[in-house]
């Protein structure tokens, strides 16, 4: 009986913590796009006022046209009500083209970068982590982390250029842009991944050591359980849990580091829409992209803390650590 | 055992058998630490050279960093030269610009040119009378011959294909950019304004920072429920789209738009961390010593909390400027930089892309600069961490 009622009010616990999680969640969605909304239109100047002035009766028109006129309050409430029906509203320089269209067409290929880059992360930057851990004060691992090092000290950009200045321009090997073969994708993966990557290696090298000198790898090690057990089932394990809760700012890292590589290697995914509607001001798409950013962004937080629930039973059950 | 088995000594010989360490204070003995450190010493080192270089490296070139002159851009750190003359050497741009220069590699002045055939690829120009005649068609010649020759001087009937020396760039040591101002001279200013930005922001960071941390975790209760809730807030939003839209909204791009962007939304961490010293360090006695003879919170707060915290707090600072820098430069990468002739390590980045092919330098010493910056900083850093990690505090 006693372990029947422990069972449910640790399961009513456990859904507690994910309806709290999704609530907040959804409650700081729906403050950013406040805040986004309402910085937007405090700006100086509608989006229909240029150098050259349009006749007041055009610019009056335009604005009855994308609802400009209303109140401000009425259009916050149509926006917020357009948002739920995702309509981002008419983008105001990419004529006859809708917000979300344009990111429609936008994210599949900033994704695909994306997710290449995460990959990239996860294949390469855990296992050099631990090789680096594992022969510690070796050439192996002066070597891995040189290249972390330089990894986390060379912005993007600059690898970015490089990159296309060496093997673009010098040899000729991939295409100077777009992403129509495949070794095109090399390029922007590397510059995405570059700086989370390093981080990555870096990380799980300093806590692969941290772990390996705690008392309970001796004994086990002095149990007799062979070494890759040691290292896989007892060292890896507990290693890893820093290197999870870096995901959530590498997903950040990998989203806004699209800003500068989509551009730079022209790219038309959706950081590069974004790039160019900081250029001309065009303010619903700043908006929408904004939006759309911190929406993905705190879903992967998201789903990234509830796995993370998973593997860290600590966290479930409502004892935060404190950092 | 009888009395005489004890005999009084000189109480000035007494012995003190116990070796005593020289008692260090907290600091001494971080900086002790530290000093171990190669890596950090580099850092530091690093740090002080690339201070100095910023606040007086500007004060000590010959030019200044708006200062233009048409007649020397693009020129890069190493000259290849032609001679001419006993004492004149000439250097042909890029842009087939033809330059005349010393020996050592001064640039003197530019020749007029005097025709220009593009369809044949011949140019001339006006050296004191007499003609030069460039040959630029080698450069795109199939033939495996003129491989790497991309063109022929021909002076006084004589058509030469070899360079005769490289020189270093005596008037610009880092070239000259795309209007004729020394590099430099611009990546030396580009320092003071990406440092000053870094720092400044660094410094406002971290006085929200600490406040916002040290009254929540001192408060505690609701009040520091809220608080960390608005902070949790804060860092579920990837931080660099909300500069991003800061930077669009206050919509001036001067020096101060950038500093007030980037002090005003990265204090989260250093907010989060200072709370958690506080919660840790406000239970302890000397702050209920404090409390019961009446000190003011603010008082504990900045004389008892905060200096014991300080460790992990200038940990977090040393970290907090590369990051700084890095933002800056990004930021002026994508156009919301401090405007011209102002410039950034990022502004010059961005601004060396469009011609990178051809003028790589441009990107490089910048790019350069930033990526030393980030070292020195970083091994800083890394060393700050271990001298102050108290499980590493022994002997």
């Amino acid at each position: 009986m006693s372990s029947f009622f422990t069972y449910w009010g640790e399961s009513n616990q456990l859904g507690n913590y994910y309806v709290k999680r999704i609530l907040s969640a959804l409650f700081t969605l729906f403050l950013i796009a406040t805040i986004t909304f309402f910085m937007m239109h405090a700006l100086p100047g509608g989006p229909f006022s240029r150098e050259r002035a349009l006749p007041a009766a055009v610019e009056a028109a335009l604005n009855a046209k994308y609802n400009l006129d209303a109140p401000l309050l009425v259009q916050y409430t149509d926006y917020m009500w357009g948002l739920i029906r995702f309509d981002l509203g008419p983008s105001f320089r990419h004529l006859g083209r809708t917000v979300q269209g344009l990111i429609a067409t936008g994210f599949p290929i900033s994704a695909k970068i994306g997710i290449l880059s995460v990959l990239a992360i996860l294949v390469f930057g855990l296992p050099l982590g631990i090789i680096s851990a594992l022969k510690q004060n070796r050439p192996a691992d002066y070597m891995v982390m040189f290249l972390a090092t330089l990894g986390v000290t060379i912005p993007s950009f600059v690898i970015a250029t490089v990159f296309l200045y060496v093997f673009s321009g010098l040899l000729g090997w991939v295409p100077a842009f777009g992403l129509t073969k495949f070794s095109s994708y090399i390029g922007p993966v590397i510059a995405l991944s570059g700086y989370s990557l390093s981080f990555v290696t870096r990380l799980t090298r300093s806590s692969m050591l941290e772990v390996l000198s705690q008392d309970y790898i001796r004994t086990a090690r002095a149990n007799g359980i062979p070494e890759w057990k040691v290292l896989y089932k007892h060292a890896l394990k507990n290693a890893l849990i820093p290197v999870v809760t870096y995901v959530g700012p590498m997903i950040a890292a990998v989203l806004t580091g699209s800003f500068v590589v989509e551009r730079i290697f022209s790219i038309g995914g959706i950081g590069r829409y974004f790039v160019d509607s900081v250029g001309t001001r065009d303010y619903t798409m700043i908006m929408g992209i904004t939006i759309f950013y911190a929406a993905l962004y705190i879903i992967m937080v998201l789903l990234v803390d509830i796995a993370y629930s998973f593997i860290d039973p600590r966290i479930r059950l409502g004892k935060k650590m404190e950092d | 055992m009888t009395k005489k088995d004890f005999e009084f000594i000189d109480s000035s010989k007494k012995l003190d058998k116990e070796q005593i360490r020289p008692s260090l204070k907290y600091w001494e003995d971080v900086w002790r630490r530290l000093k171990k450190n190669k890596l950090a010493m580099v850092g530091i080192i690093g740090i002080v050279l690339i201070t100095l270089t910023a606040i007086f490296g500007p004060l000590l070139t010959r030019y200044t960093y708006y200062e233009q002159r048409n007649e020397f851009i693009n020129t890069p750190p190493v000259l290849q030269i032609y001679q001419i003359e006993e004492d004149a050497y000439i250097y042909l741009t890029k842009q087939y610009y033809l330059l005349l220069v010393t020996e050592k590699g001064e640039l003197v002045e530019r020749l007029e040119e005097t025709s220009s055939n593009t369809t044949l690829r011949l140019k001339t120009y006006d050296y004191l009378g007499e003609e030069i005649l460039i040959n630029y068609t080698y450069k795109f010649s199939t033939d495996p011959a003129y491989k790497n020759i991309d063109f022929s001087v021909t002076y006084k009937d004589v058509e030469t294909f070899e360079k005769t020396k490289s020189v270093l760039n005596r008037t610009y040591p880092f070239g000259s950019d795309s209007l004729g101002r020394d590099v430099m001279t611009r990546v030396m200013y580009g320092a003071r304004i990406s440092l000053t930005v870094a720092l400044v922001a660094t410094i406002v960071n971290l006085l929200i920072g600490v406040t916002y941390g040290a009254i929540s975790g001192l408060e505690g209760g609701k009040i520091d429920n809220v608080m960390m809730r608005i902070v949790d807030i804060i860092n579920s939003i990837p931080l660099l789209l909300y500069v991003i839209l800061l930077m669009v909204w206050l919509n001036n791009r001067g020096l101060w738009t950038i500093i007030i962007t980037l002090g005003s939304v990265y204090w989260v961490g250093m907010a989060r961390l200072v709370r958690g010293q506080v919660l840790s360090l406000k239970n302890q006695e000397f702050v209920l010593a404090a409390r019961m003879l009446g000190v003011s919170k603010t008082k504990i707060i900045y004389r008892h909390l905060v200096p014991n915290a300080m460790g992990s707090i200038i940990v977090a600072m040393t970290m907090m400027i590369p990051t700084a820098v890095f933002t800056e430069s990004f930021l002026s990468f994508i156009g919301l930089g401090v405007s011209a002739p102002q410039a950034s390590w990022g502004t010059l980045a961005s601004d060396a892309l469009g011609g990178l092919t051809n003028y790589p330098y441009q990107l490089f010493f910048p790019a350069f600069a930033i990526a030393l910056t980030m070292l020195a900083f970083n091994f800083l850093g890394d060393g700050l961490r271990t001298a102050l990690d108290p499980r590493l505090r022994k002997g």
